[in-house]
């Protein structure tokens, strides 16, 4: 009976042992292997003002992911996040139509993310902006 | 829920006959010793290299333009990347380290007699194989160490005759180290290699299995090999001590000395590995003085300079890799235990000595 006392004693402690090791090497692992917190996200972009042009789109990178700006027909200037709600495909700035296609599967979304047809389930992610001397800062 | 998993298991594709056969019922001689389990600490080694290895390959970047600066970033900016590059990096060390006693357990106890030969040849091949890949290895980093070790190393085969000149080209894949040298020294590195290794393990392992595994020649009465070359003969050990759990324990005895010592150096010795020439990117229009290459290749590097011509020192080598590589074809008595072989012992611990002497000189030097 202590002889069987004993093993399980021992036999909880290498478990334990091993348990620790597992973890001491595991944790740098992931760690190695994890994307980079804070990577690109948090930070202000500054867009001059006169990049863009009346209907046009200028798509960049933004937080880690893709995003757009757009100029409207009528002059407002909205910022989207470019990643369809759908499959994450990046959508396209149809200029002529003054909307974004998606080309993965057709999805449509009008200047302000709303859905026009398609599958996407949700409109484009809006981005903030402000317009201070000539100067657009998204974000 | 184990037990249930392993009768599950069992009825299906019948577990217990592998274990019975290859585990509690694999028998090993009862004066086995923990020299023995120095294959097992080789295998996780590997393991260990194989797995450090991928790890770098996600950051690490194969072009000459790049890979300096990646590897820095691993070492710098990549959480605990620097802890997985020392892993490697001393691991390869290491694994030439204990591939050598290994070896030397092998060459005392006599283990690699018949009708062991062909585990010796193997063994033999694979210490080639692995200083290869760590040469490989070596140029990874693109620093100036790298870079001119290498140009060192692959200039060596222009000693060859005729053919030398073109060797030394097609392997470095140009004139001088380059990008193509990186190129295709990754691949070696990182690809073929490997396999090669893997698959050469399998028939070392393969071969153990077949042959059955040496008593060790000591603390018997019996120290001459029984072999007799008149059929096939598996040299089993009746009444000996069951490989599970008796000499598992021994193998995880051995792992977690080797582990210890492994990261006692990852941690507290972490520039062993390198020099300051290993922190500067190459460059190929400076030369830095005294370019020395990794420990296990200072007595190859000075015997190339003791000799007055190249050719003569290659040669020397090539002459005694071959015999130590056909050593159980040339050394055919059948008696194991060293002391009762006093030439043999005698010109062993000569060779040791040889080789510690030609290393510090070429370390010195």
């Amino acid at each position: 009976m202590e002889n069987e006392g004993r093993r399980r004693f021992l036999g909880v402690c290498v478990a334990g042992a091993t348990a620790a090791a597992a973890v001491a090497a595991g944790y740098p692992v992931f760690r190695y292997l994890a994307p980079r917190s804070g990577q690109g996200g948090g930070a202000k972009l500054v867009i001059p003002a006169g990049e863009l042009k009346e209907g046009d789109a200028k798509f960049f990178e933004f937080a880690g992911s893709s995003a757009v700006l757009i100029k409207t027909k009528s002059g407002e200037l909205v910022a989207l996040s470019a990643v369809c709600t759908h499959l994450g495909c990046i959508v396209q700035w149809v200029k002529e139509k003054q909307q974004f296609l998606c080309p993965c599967h057709g999805g449509q979304f009008s200047t302000d993310g709303t859905v026009l047809g398609g599958p996407p389930p949700r409109p484009l992610a809006k981005i903030p902006l402000t317009v201070t001397e000539g100067n657009i800062t998204i974000g | 829920m184990l037990k249930r998993l392993y009768r599950w298991l069992d009825l299906r594709i019948g577990v217990g006959e592998i274990v019975e056969k290859e585990l509690t019922g694999y028998l090993l001689p009862r004066n086995i010793n923990e020299w023995y389990s120095l294959g097992s600490v080789l295998l996780v080694i590997f393991a260990l290299q194989v797995v450090t290895g991928m790890l770098l390959m996600i950051y690490y970047v194969p072009d000459a333009d790049k890979a300096f600066k990646s590897v820095t970033f691993i070492m710098n900016e990549v959480p605990f990347g620097w802890l997985i590059r020392l892993c490697h990096a001393v691991g390869s060390n290491m694994m030439v380290a204990v591939l050598i006693l290994h070896m030397l357990s092998t060459l005392l106890m006599g283990s690699y007699k018949a009708p062991r030969e062909l585990n010796w040849v193997t063994g033999f091949t694979l210490l080639a194989l692995v200083q290869g890949i760590s040469l490989t290895g070596y140029l990874a980093p693109w620093s100036q160490l790298s870079f001119w070790a290498t140009t060192v190393a692959t200039n060596s085969a222009s000693a060859v005759p005729v053919l030398g000149p073109y060797l030394v080209e097609f392997l470095r894949g140009g004139k001088l180290v380059g990008p193509p040298t990186l190129g295709r020294f990754f691949a070696l590195h990182a690809a073929v290699l490997p396999v090669v290794i893997a698959a050469l393990i399998g028939a070392h392992l393969f071969l153990l299995k077949r042959t059955g595994i040496s008593a060790p020649p000591f603390g018997r009465e019996g120290t001459a090999n029984p072999f007799e070359a008149q059929q096939y003969h598996y040299q089993g050990h009746p009444g000996g001590i069951p490989f599970f759990p008796n000499y598992v324990l021994q193998d995880l005895t051995s792992i977690s000395v080797y582990f210890a010592i492994f990261l006692a150096v990852v941690f507290f010795w972490p520039g062993m590995p390198f020099t300051p020439d290993a922190f500067v990117p190459a460059d190929p229009f400076k030369t830095p003085a005294h370019i020395k290459p990794e420990w296990y290749f200072l007595a190859n590097y000075q015997t190339l300079k003791i000799f007055p011509s190249e050719l003569l020192g290659l040669s020397v080598q090539a002459a005694a890799m071959t015999f130590l590589a056909l050593l159980p074809f040339i050394d055919r008595s059948p008696e194991r235990h060293p002391l009762k072989r006093p030439i043999f012992l005698t010109l062993v611990i000569a060779g040791i000595l040889l080789w510690i002497a030609l290393s510090v000189w070429g370390h010195l030097s």
